[in-house]
């Protein structure tokens, strides 16, 4: 009986450091976050403004690089910058919250500076929404 | 009969423009869920929530994608997702409302008013009469607007099963906290 204890008293162990390992499973390291697919922020906007029920089935939750260039640059409250790419829209944009989780090599980015941004599309309100956006170097 | 003709183009510019001038917008408002269960304190947060704010009708909308809210821990954002707000089905919640005694309220005199908001909150396709009380405050102009109230989780139909009861409240409260701009176009 007592062998039995020890390995019941093992497996006990073993799933619960298991268990917390999986409960407290990091976010994703969005620096090193693979990209699944590459397009421009125009494209990425025209698609959602053409059909947004099909955009949502294609981009919802994929971990895209968006390139286009900066139509305006804000920052909250709390210090998080966010960058609106244009979108080919005079009065909407393709919205790039940057991640708070990573840090950014830099953040003064310029209106009119062609960039490139890595981020998880989240869909469309009146602008498209990325949120844990990084910036990936030419 | 040409002055005519100008005199109506005269003024529905300007009627367009005075009713563009009341309005009022944001696309970077905060929204905070949190549910407090006795085993587990969740909390996550959105700062781009779009909202709309007519200055004469005191209507007002706010819509939020769910994907853009951001939890501590991945695990508990991916089941928010995935098992109760099923996010791919339905990626967005929404306000449709209006601010009840508008009249009351001076947006042209700074100060912090008390207000009631009623309409039709709509979370995971399930839409709900709900009345709640919020703030308006006016300083220097800028109008910003909080609230905080408490939704049942079941009325949205949204299961939560047996196994995390103790981790998920039933009853979640939520905070919002916006800062308006005057909308205009940008020229």
């Amino acid at each position: 009986m007592k062998k039995y204890l020890k390995y019941i008293l093992l497996l006990t162990v073993v799933g619960g450091v298991g268990f917390y390992f999986y409960s407290n499973k990091p976010h994703k390291n969005m620096t090193k976050a693979a990209v699944e697919m590459q397009l421009s922020s125009i494209q990425l906007f025209a698609d959602f403004e053409n059909n947004e029920e099909e955009a949502n089935g294609k981009y919802l939750d994929k971990i895209m690089e968006v390139s286009g260039k900066v139509k305006e640059i804000s920052l909250d409250e709390e210090g998080r910058t966010s960058i609106t790419l244009e979108s080919g829209s005079e009065m909407f944009g393709v919205i790039c919250q940057l991640d708070n989780l990573t840090k950014h090599a830099r953040t003064n980015f310029k209106e009119g500076e062609e960039i490139k941004l890595k981020g998880i599309c989240t869909g469309v309100l009146m602008d498209v929404i990325l949120v844990r956006c990084v910036e990936i170097k030419a | 009969m040409k002055k005519i003709i100008f005199l109506v183009f005269v003024s529905v510019l300007f009627l367009t423009q005075s009713i563009q001038a009341q309005k009022y917008f944001t696309r970077t408002g905060n929204i905070v869920f949190s549910s407090e269960a006795p085993m587990e304190k969740i909390e996550a947060s959105n700062q781009k929530a779009t909202s709309v704010l007519d200055a004469k009708s005191g209507k007002m909308e706010f819509a939020v994608l769910i994907k853009a809210f951001q939890f501590e821990k991945a695990l508990m954002q991916e089941h928010f997702n995935e098992n109760y707000m099923e996010s791919d089905k339905f990626p967005k919640a929404l306000f449709k409302g209006a601010i009840v005694d508008m009249s009351k309220i001076d947006l042209s005199t700074d100060g912090t008013y008390a207000v009631k908001v009623k309409g039709d909150l709509t979370i995971h396709g399930e839409t709900k009469e709900v009345e709640t009380d919020g703030n308006i405050e006016v300083k220097d102009g800028k109008i910003s607007a909080t609230s905080t109230f408490e939704i049942e989780v079941a009325d949205f139909k949204i299961e939560i099963p047996k196994v995390v009861r103790d981790n998920i409240a039933k009853i979640v409260s939520i905070t919002i906290n916006i800062d308006y701009e005057l909308f205009k176009k940008k020229s």
